[in-house]
């Protein structure tokens, strides 16, 4: 039987009228990256909250490592948030000091393993420098290594890789897992792309329950092969109904002027396409099914759900 | 406790990092003192007051003024650390609030008392300070009572910081509650001429008390028309333990996406 890093049982959480957490419901093996997707407000960051004993659960269970929440956890788990946490008023090694000493990391420790994930992530050379001087990129690389520092058993990643390039990103990615071999990852994001890329297992949370959970290769089997991404200068609801009722048709997914249809054999439907809705067509994409076209499918049926 | 030291020495690098409010918090009422007592003293040549002299009288009011201040500024970097993010992490640590709220604390409670020590030191050879007690024991308890003052108004401002969301609300609300305090707290003028309903408020106002005690150990000659060192100590212990205590019960909110 799987040992399981994180378990939670039919979570209830809100906040005045609103519904952040409903029913929900999810399992993560130890050891495993385990990626929470879903669209902004869908609970992912509430959840993250409730991990680190920083949020209750209005009802439901929790459990984390085998037990509730609570702050004699958070020793052995580490929270990257949304949001730099770093003091721009210290240096770069104040700051990973001033955490290390609040997580209890001994002083020698401290100095060394410092060194050694700074060097990692390509901030040795700023060790010295004010953290507001630091790009946004490396503030996020530096909100890693602080997480790291303290040998964490999970990881509670919040949108880590916000607002930094793609090469900053692939770095950042590459050395954390690098880094993190055998710590349980949580991931939530909203970039599809990066979960597919660096998770083992995926959920797909919408209005804060879990719709559908497994392998992002699991997720994809049951999609037809390619997706076909229809950008419309005509959005109306018949052009919709015209190229869904295109032979060959899987799933389809519309977001304002956009259209997303899977299917097994892009070079017959595309087409079939142009027949069926001339004049209403201004630009054609073909590409594998995905993770993201996975999503579409179990979350964004047909228009429904909010952006990824 | 390590994880309180370890907060305090973060606030207190923030201050001397934070040249313009370290020097402007130590300069502030020391050209109070200078400009106002001077200007009063030679100006109105007030009666009530021994040989006219109200710098010598002002002390005890501006070290009580700058533990007012010092409290505030330094409770107000809850919100400069929930706007740079850094309370998320404190909070996400396997620290207790309370811990966390008795490292800020402390800062503030030695950024107030050394604030207060320099008015008190700076102002001492400038002014005709009496020393009733000896210059060891008047500073002693001078100290003694800053200590008090200071732990009660950091409880205070740590409270008030804990329930406000905004920084602007928090001076906004500071000021409102402090400044009537200290004008009927005898800082400015004695409250002995004052009508009997302003002398109920003072008598009422802990911070009369700090005054008090700070006048009888450096400006005055004799206990006469004074409160008393017992009673001052008395109600300045059980407020700041009480206000203190108020103060570490609750944490600063942090609020989260989607709240």
């Amino acid at each position: 039987m799987t040992e399981l890093a994180i378990r939670a049982v039919d979570v209830t959480r809100r906040y005045g009228e609103r519904v952040a957490l409903n029913g929900f419901s999810l399992e993560v093996p130890r050891g495993s990256v385990f990626g929470l997707l879903g669209p902004n407000g869908s609970g992912k960051s509430t959840f993250i909250a409730m991990l680190a004993a920083m949020q209750p659960a209005d009802s439901g269970t929790i459990e984390v490592f085998g037990q509730a929440p609570a702050r004699t956890l958070l020793r052995r788990i580490a929270t990257v948030f949304q949001e730099n946490t770093a003091d721009p008023l210290m240096s770069v090694s104040e700051y990973l000091r001033f955490s290390g000493r609040l997580f209890g990391v001994p002083a020698a420790d401290l100095r060394v393993r410092g060194f050694e994930l700074l060097e990692k992530f390509g901030l040795g050379p700023r060790a010295n420098d004010p953290v507001s001087g630091l790009s946004g990129g490396m503030r996020r690389r530096l909100e890693v290594v602080r997480a790291l520092l303290h040998r964490p058993e999970m990881l509670l990643l919040d949108e880590p890789t916000t607002g930094i390039d793609a090469e900053e990103r692939s770095i950042l990615w590459r050395e954390l897992l690098d880094g993190a071999g055998g710590t349980t990852v949580l991931l939530a994001t909203n970039d599809l792309g990066e979960a597919d890329a660096v998770c083992d297992n995926v959920a797909f949370i919408q209005n804060g329950r879990v719709v559908v959970s497994g392998t992002p290769a699991a997720l994809k089997a049951g999609l037809r092969r390619e997706s076909v991404r229809i950008g419309l200068t005509d959005n109306t609801a018949e052009t919709v109904a015209r190229i869904a009722a295109i032979p060959g048709t899987g799933e389809l997914a519309q977001d304002d002027d956009t259209v997303i249809v899977t299917t097994d054999d892009a070079s017959t439907f595309v087409p079939r396409l142009f027949e069926a809705a001339p004049g209403a067509i201004r630009s054609v994409t073909i590409a594998t099914a995905s993770l993201e076209d996975a999503y579409f499918q179990h979350v964004r049926r047909r228009g429904e759900g909010g952006a990824p | 406790m390590n994880a309180a030291m370890t907060l305090a020495r973060r606030d207190l690098m923030a201050v001397v990092r934070s040249r313009s409010q370290l020097y402007s918090s130590m300069l502030t009422p020391l050209l109070f003192l200078v400009f106002l007592g001077n200007g009063v003293s030679h100006g109105l040549q007030p009666a009530n007051l021994e040989a006219g002299n109200f710098t010598a009288y002002l002390v005890a009011g501006t070290v009580v003024m700058t533990s007012v201040f010092s409290s505030t500024f330094s409770s107000a970097s809850y919100y400069r650390d929930r706007d740079s993010g850094l309370l998320r992490l404190l909070l996400s640590t396997p620290h207790a609030p309370r811990t966390l709220l008795l490292g800020k604390s402390l800062a503030a409670l030695v950024i107030g008392i050394v604030q207060a020590l320099v008015v008190l030191l700076a102002a001492a050879p400038f002014v005709d300070s009496e020393w009733q007690y000896g210059f060891a024991a008047g500073m002693g308890i001078a100290l003694a009572a800053v200590v008090l003052v200071n732990l009660m108004l950091t409880g205070l401002a740590q409270a008030l910081a804990s329930r406000i969301q905004s920084m602007q609300g928090f001076h906004l609300l500071m000021n409102l509650a402090l400044f009537p305090l200290l004008f009927f707290s005898g800082a400015f003028f004695p409250i002995d001429g004052l009508p009997t309903w302003l002398r109920v408020l003072a008598f009422i106002n802990p911070l009369t008390y700090a005054v008090d005690a700070l006048e009888l150990a450096a400006y005055a000659a004799g206990d006469d028309g004074f409160i008393g060192l017992g009673i001052d100590f008395v109600v300045l212990g059980a407020l700041a333990v009480a206000v203190y205590a108020a103060g570490l019960a609750r944490m600063p909110k942090v609020t989260w996406s989607g709240e």
